[in-house]
């Protein structure tokens, strides 16, 4: 077991779940998406961003490009909460909030091919 | 050998990889790997800050409690942990609030001291800096777009090999072990820019990093002091190459021939080549002194000729390698030899056993009715006291010496010795005459059988067309490529080469160049006379001064010069003029 694996894992899987527990729920609710749990999300999706970096193989490769996508993603998510609470005359209604998780949705989507990736690389590298 | 304008045919100008991917590594990835602990450290700081900003209950102006946003935390921690800090927005701070900022500012500061330390440390860092210059190297080196020859080993032969290469207009690539003689590549005063690299030559990715599989790679040379290293060089060449030419230095002659199991390799053995130079000059004053001047390189001035005694006995310091052949060479011009070593092995009845610095060794060599004497021991000190030792017993002799160090030159050069070797300059002209355009090569081969007196009547004329110093030896075909404008004229009756010399302003003068050499259909005609006729097809070997050189370009090249200068015909260079003067053109 090595502690590298372990930490890398588990950021991988925390923020694919994060973004998950954000995701879920009516997409036009304001009160069943938590904010708190985007700001996790964010975070901790940079952190597993930052953990990829330097891996030449080739699955670490995509591993970074798919973390790249789902950061732009939740970004962009952030982005609109923003532009919902704090710009915009209307506030978070839930037009907004809509855009904000299906935004989030989209790096949903990447975090789970993050994880399925970490998923192939860990059976190959049992089987070798 | 290597012609300049060996044209490869385009389809095979392409890249010969040893590996699937030999590159440099990508300094991107470096960086990014040793960033990723200050990176995270920084987010995490940043997180925990803007989370306890949005936790901490504050209060309004009013005096209504209220709780920071997202977006008003995250930005009053931008501000604030990048040290410009605007105040508290957007109310007044509790001191619970004020509590918490502080922690947050002291830890933010931490972190960019660690993520700008690391930064900085990974700047210096050697690896990370050889990876970039290696990185920079391989760019510069894939980026070129001409033939250069690659020089593995920056010694005394490659520098000063290269300085006449580089005269000529040759491009190069270096690799040597030592970084320092790479960095001096900067300072020396190249034409062009010459990329180097400071690494092991034996090891073949470093050769495919100075572009041995590069399609404008032309040829490789294998100079260093190490025997083994040219010979991994001239290996990795022929196996990964066959098609280029490889030039390699050696000392010993059982290098020697296991370089030549692999392709077909020039070696060049300094030892060997003394050896047959010191007979040419025995026999041939006059050839050896025109062989020296031509192989000089550009700007050489004409030595001094020498005359080594033809007969006599001749007593040799060291009998190494050196020594041996040495020793050879000299009986094999029917002279005796005397040799003189203090650790052989030789039971032969010449040798002297003993050190000879030893007036009582020295005593039995019987000098004084000696004609010659070699120090030819690989310390340069010893060589110099074993000089002035001989010269003391015999102030007659021919001295010959082996100078091993570049340092000690100056020290030979006062001690006016008749003939020096130096190993180093012995290979780098002799490679420069094989480089330079193969009509040398053929040359300096043929010459001597000319015989003395032809080599000192051309020395000559030499001599007085282009001075002491020698600027330049090109060589030009008479083809639709390198003349246009003569072979078109050539057609239209037979001209001579002392025709072709003529002035370009004026016909009645001749230009200050000495014709060497005349290949035509593989046979060589040397020194030509100028009554000698020319040929389409015809390739020329020149020697005079640049500005000459320039003058007979305008004959090869311009129509009208071409037709003055061979028949004496003013024709128009326009082609409105010909057109209305209805010159017909010739071809």
């Amino acid at each position: 077991m090595s502690l590298e694996k372990v930490i890398f894992g588990f950021f991988v899987l925390l923020a694919a779940t994060l973004n998950f527990g954000f995701f879920i729920g009516d997409i036009d609710d304001p009160t069943l998406h938590n904010e708190y749990e985007l700001f996790a999300a964010v975070v901790v999706n940079l952190i597993a961003t930052v953990l990829k970096f330097g891996d030449r193989t080739q699955i670490g490769a995509v591993h970074l490009a798919t973390s790249l996508v789902a950061d732009l993603q939740l970004i962009a998510a952030t982005l609109a909460w923003t532009w919902a609470t704090q710009i915009s005359a209307a506030g978070l209604d839930g037009e907004s909030m809509a855009s904000v998780v299906s935004l989030s949705g989209g790096a949903l989507m990447a975090n789970i091919v993050s994880v399925v990736l970490l998923v192939i690389e860990t059976v190959s590298f049992q089987r070798r | 050998m290597i012609g300049r304008d060996e044209a490869r045919p385009r389809a095979a100008r392409r890249w010969t990889r040893i590996a699937a991917a030999v590159q440099g590594p990508p300094t991107v990835f470096l960086i990014l790997r040793r960033m990723r602990a200050p990176l995270i450290v920084l987010i995490t700081i940043f997180a925990i800050s803007v989370l306890g900003l949005t936790l901490i209950p504050g209060r309004d102006d009013a005096g209504q409690p209220a709780r920071m946003g997202f977006f008003d935390a995250f930005y009053f921690m931008s501000y604030t942990a990048t040290t410009i800090g605007y105040g508290e927005i957007p109310h007044a701070f509790t001191g619970a609030q004020r509590l918490w900022v502080i922690a947050s500012i002291y830890l933010t500061v931490i972190g960019w001291a660690y993520a700008i330390g690391s930064l900085l440390t990974l700047l210096q860092d050697r690896a990370f800096r050889q990876a970039l210059a290696l990185q920079r190297f391989t760019r510069t080196v894939a980026r070129i777009r001409e033939p250069f020859l690659l020089i593995a080993g920056y010694g005394q032969t490659g520098q000063l090999l290269g300085r006449s290469l580089d005269a000529l207009g040759r491009r190069l690539v270096v690799v040597d072990t030592s970084a320092d003689r790479v960095d001096a590549l900067d300072i020396e005063a190249y034409h062009a820019d010459v990329p180097g690299l400071a690494g092991d030559a034996r090891n073949p990715k470093t050769l495919e990093h100075a572009g041995l599989g590069h399609p404008y790679c032309e040829g490789v040379l294998a100079l260093t002091d190490d025997d083994e290293v040219n010979l991994a060089v001239s290996m990795t060449a022929a196996l990964v190459r066959p098609d280029l030419p490889v030039i390699a230095r050696t000392v010993s002659p059982a290098v020697g021939h296991r370089m030549a199991a692999f392709g077909s390799p020039t070696v060049v053995n300094a030892f060997d080549r003394y050896g047959d130079h010191l007979r040419l000059a025995l026999r041939a004053p006059a050839s050896y002194q025109l062989m020296v001047w031509l192989e000089s390189g550009p700007g050489a001035e004409l030595p001094p000729r020498g005359q080594p005694p033809r007969a006599g006995r001749w007593v040799l310091c060291g009998y190494g390698r050196f020594g041996r052949e040495l020793t050879e060479d000299l009986r094999a011009e029917g002279l005796t030899v005397t040799v003189i070593d203090n650790a052989t092995t030789a039971d032969e009845p010449w040798v002297v056993v003993g050190d000879g610095s030893e007036p009582s060794v020295m005593a039995r060599a019987d000098l004084g009715d000696a004609v010659g004497f070699v120090a030819g021991t690989d310390n340069d000190t010893t060589n110099l006291s074993l000089v002035a030792a001989a010269r003391r017993i015999n102030p007659e002799l021919f001295v010959a010496s082996r100078q091993n160090r570049p340092e000690t030159a100056p020290l030979f050069a006062a001690m006016r010795v008749d003939s020096l070797l130096v190993p180093a300059e012995v290979t780098a002209h002799e490679i420069y005459a094989q480089l330079s355009t193969p009509l040398l090569w053929r040359f300096l081969r043929d010459m001597p059988a000319l015989g003395d007196q032809w080599a000192e009547a051309m020395i000559e004329r030499l001599h007085k067309r282009c001075g002491r110093r020698l600027q330049g030896l090109w060589r030009t075909t008479v083809d639709e490529h390198d003349a246009p404008a003569l072979t078109r004229w050539l057609g239209g009756g037979p001209a001579t080469i002392g025709d072709l010399l003529r002035h370009p302003d004026d016909r009645d003068q001749r230009l200050d160049i000495v014709p060497l050499l005349v290949m035509r259909d593989g046979e060589v005609a040397l020194g030509p006379a100028d009554g000698d006729e020319l040929r389409a097809g015809d390739q020329i070997l020149f020697a005079g001064q640049p500005w000459d050189r320039r003058a007979l370009l305008d004959t090869l090249t311009i129509d009208a010069v071409s037709q003055y200068v061979l028949y004496g015909r003013r024709v128009p260079s326009s082609w409105i003029w010909q057109r209305l003067s209805r010159t017909p053109r010739a071809g």
